[in-house]
């Protein structure tokens, strides 16, 4: 793979002092080409490229667009019962599915808090949970840091429903690890405690559950930052006498700036939609309605309902609201021109 | 400039591992291939595609070679069988009706076939059983839809209550006639074995707390003309509610832990030897000697008795096989059924399975066979055996879990039975307004 011109010119970085302002250091405003065929403006045959681009936008188009625009008109449709859906479409109802998911208590009262505290809990946790394990390998030789990153690569490489049953053995009341602790330390009656029927207990599972799963991801894109992290910068902040949590606020993080931005991006996109480590847990398919969030709720109000319309209407609000909570973390975790 | 190339970096890596996600999110999908036969008989060449359900026999590919044999030596044509999972058969049905992708024929739960029925998807097989007689009638009340039949009767279960003969006998228990008792034998069990659960209470099973509503009389939603109302919430309903949530709020015969329990726990716990007595469905017992030979001899199983005497009706449930209406195939795919559900065919595949057959004579002939395992559900089946509101609409209240969220909710203490069953009521006759 060729590096892109942008990266591969520009002058270095002035080493005292100009860590802090590197934001304006570089770019393709700045220096020469340093390599003068790489300078050819390759778009001389504008065809060729949105040749090479076919395949790419056709399967993109395929999977991504054509979903997209059947879910939106979907979610202005009467798309109830396998009758309108056997014939693959419904009446025009207007907002009327809006209206239903929107004017709903359960969604006020229930479903949007589960979902936003969960997501922000989760997000945080795994960002610094991530951030923490790829500080921890950065500083390991590399043997032992491949067999750590191994051993944390498990956590991720266990699919969810997988992960989910662990967790649920963990927390079973009376036999589960946690349990037979608890009780052996009289915290509980012998008995044992339901955990899963209490909210706040069912989710502070589900937390421990979507970060363990999460963080070994963030982990690595922050190790990888992490790595890429010049060397001088940091001999020029130890020499400026600052000590190891200085230089990871004043060096570490803002270079890191765009990693940070892709994972909590992720992760917040991720863990909005949470469904499997909610819906497999006890109680968590729809039989205890306290601990409903927007994925099981969606699928037990829509999709077990057969109303499509109003289930696409839910993903229509979703998809918006993520984008909307996304383009204000790109706002505000990037001056302008940062991000390109 | 650092930040740039970082950024560039990061970005490929973050879009790789992306893509990476959804790609292993898309799921896979099935082909039938035509498979040419130089047989001259009419379904030459033809291939059936059917769906049955995963597990109801623990090992069908035998029985499955056979059916192939045979169909194939009557008709030429083939069979493709596909298993699919009952946890999620309904939503594949769904799906498949959404793309128009549906089998030839399938094994649909007696409880969905009205609700398809409704939607115009499964072929009218009236014509073709003139003579209804000789099947198990709740299966063909269940399999009916304004009159015209849908679901061709194969094979039903029902839930009665499985128990451990070992302690019984030591502790001087005799199977209980009635609803008090069930709850003494339970209290006998707890005063002597504190180490075990005399009664558990799972608190997502529905079909485990339907025959304390039916026993008290209760019913779950009655018709009134063209409406369905729920009546969880009459007198009748609320006592047995009330009894059944008693055993294990007022007199410990649970555990909390069975709250949260389906019926695949209750019976993993039973396996393990902590449970005494348990509502437990008809083709449980072999598999729990399969898992545990250790109890071999030690279960037993009684019908479930009724308030003050008699027996409490349980719900009967199966499986229908259903013709699909977009088949090109319908003639072939009615052999194949006719095939299926033959006295040789069904009969085998009952006792493969330890379920009980769709025809009647078929299921005289289990209950007359004097085992202590499978007489007293037979009995349960024959003279005790009840459906759920044969709706389309039903299989809605089943997704929304209606009846479970209102046992929990009992169970955990969130509400009382009164509240909670106002509650479902309402949201039932909701539902079902359709």
């Amino acid at each position: 793979m060729t590096e892109p011109v942008a990266a591969s010119i520009g002058t270095p970085p002035a080493t005292t002092g100009g860590v802090l302002d590197r934001v304006e250091v570089g770019g393709t405003r700045g220096g020469p080409p340093t390599r003068r065929r790489r300078a050819r403006p390759p778009q001389r045959n504008p065809l060729r490229a949105w040749l090479l681009l076919a395949p790419a936008l056709l399967v993109l188009g395929g999977l991504l667009l054509l979903p997209l625009v059947r879910v939106t008109t979907m979610s202005f449709e009467d798309m109830s019962g396998l009758r309108a859906l056997a014939r693959g479409e419904g009446d025009f109802v207007g907002l009327d599915n809006y209206r239903e998911v929107l004017g709903s208590r359960q969604l006020w009262l229930t479903v949007l808090p589960n979902t936003v505290v969960v997501a922000i809990l989760c997000v945080v946790l795994t960002v610094v949970v991530g951030t923490l394990a790829a500080l921890l390998l950065e500083s390991l030789r590399p043997r032992t840091r491949a067999l750590v990153t191994m051993a944390i690569l498990t956590a991720w490489a266990v699919p969810a429903v997988t992960g989910t049953y662990i967790w649920i053995w963990i927390f079973n009341p009376g036999d589960g690890l946690v349990s037979e602790a608890a009780q052996a330390l009289g915290l509980v009656d012998p008995g044992g405690e339901n955990w899963f029927t209490n909210r706040y207990a069912f989710f502070a599972i589900v937390v421990i559950n979507v970060v363990h799963h999460g963080y070994p991801f963030v982990a690595l894109t922050v190790l990888a930052g992490l790595l890429t992290v010049p060397a001088e910068l940091t001999e020029a902040a130890v020499l400026d006498g600052a000590g190891a949590w200085r230089r990871f606020w004043s060096v570490t993080v803002p270079l890191l700036r765009p990693v940070f931005a892709v994972v909590t991006i992720l992760s917040t996109i991720w863990d909005f939609k949470v469904f499997t480590q909610v819906f497999l847990m006890p109680g968590g398919d729809g039989a205890n309605r306290e601990v409903l969030n927007l994925g099981t709720w969606s699928y037990v109000e829509a999709f077990g309902q057969i109303e499509y319309g109003i289930g696409s209407a839910i993903a229509v609000v979703l998809t918006i609201t993520l984008l909307l909570i996304t383009s204000v973390y790109l706002r505000t975790l990037f001056r302008e021109g940062e991000l390109t | 400039m650092f930040s740039r190339r970082l950024s560039t970096r990061l970005a490929t890596i973050a879009l790789a591992s992306a893509t990476a996600f959804t790609l292993a999110g898309c799921g896979e999908d099935t082909t039938s291939g035509e498979s040419g036969s130089n047989n001259s008989q009419s379904g030459a060449g033809k291939t059936l595609t059917v769906w049955i359900m995963e597990g109801t026999n623990p090992d069908a590919t035998p029985f499955f070679e056979k059916v192939k044999t045979d169909f194939k030596a009557q008709t030429g044509a083939d069979v493709d069988i596909q298993f699919v999972p009952w946890a999620n058969a309904h939503d594949k049905f769904v799906n498949a009706v959404g793309g128009g992708e549906t089998p030839d024929v399938a094994e649909v739960g007696t409880t969905w076939t009205p609700e398809f029925a409704d939607a115009g998807i499964l072929a009218d097989l009236s014509d073709r059983v003139k003579d209804k007689d000789p099947l198990v009638d709740s299966l063909v009340t269940a399999g009916e839809l304004d009159g015209k039949l849908y679901g061709m009767p194969w094979y039903a279960g029902v839930r009665s209550i499985v128990y451990r003969t070992d302690v019984f006998e030591e502790l001087g228990i005799e199977p209980p006639t009635n609803w008090d008792e069930l709850l003494a034998a339970g209290q006998k069990i707890k005063a002597s074995k504190p180490d075990m659960i005399p009664f558990p209470v799972a608190g997502d099973s529905t079909f485990g707390l339907l025959p304390f509503v039916w026993g008290a009389d209760g019913e779950v939603a009655e018709q009134d003309g063209d409406a369905w109302k729920s009546t969880l919430d009459s007198e009748q309903a609320r006592e047995g509610i009330q009894f059944y949530t008693d055993m294990a709020l007022k007199h410990g015969l649970s555990t909390p832990a069975a709250t949260t329990w389906k019926e695949t726990n209750l019976r993993d716990e039973f396996v393990k030897g902590t449970v005494a007595m348990m509502i437990s469905g008809s083709w449980t017992p072999k598999s729990i000697l399969q898992k545990a030979p250790q109890l071999d001899g030690k279960i037993g199983a009684f019908s479930i008795p009724g308030q003050d005497g008699g027996l409490s009706r349980s719900f009967v449930g199966g499986s229908h096989l259903a013709v699909f209406d977009n088949t090109d195939e319908k003639d072939l795919s009615w052999k194949f059924v006719e095939l299926m559900t033959s006295e040789s065919f069904a009969g085998d595949w009952a006792s493969q399975s330890s379920f009980f057959p769709g025809i009647e004579s078929l299921l005289e002939k289990a209950m007359a066979k004097d085992d202590p395992l499978v007489s007293p559900f037979a009995v349960q089946m024959k003279d005790a055996g009840e459906t759920v509101p044969v709706t389309p609409a039903w299989g809605k209240v089943e997704a929304k879990k209606t009846i479970g969220a209102m046992l929990q909710a009992i169970l955990s203490g969130s509400k009382s039975v009164e509240q909670a069953t106002a509650d479902a009521a309402a949201e039932m006759t909701d539902t079902l307004k359709g």
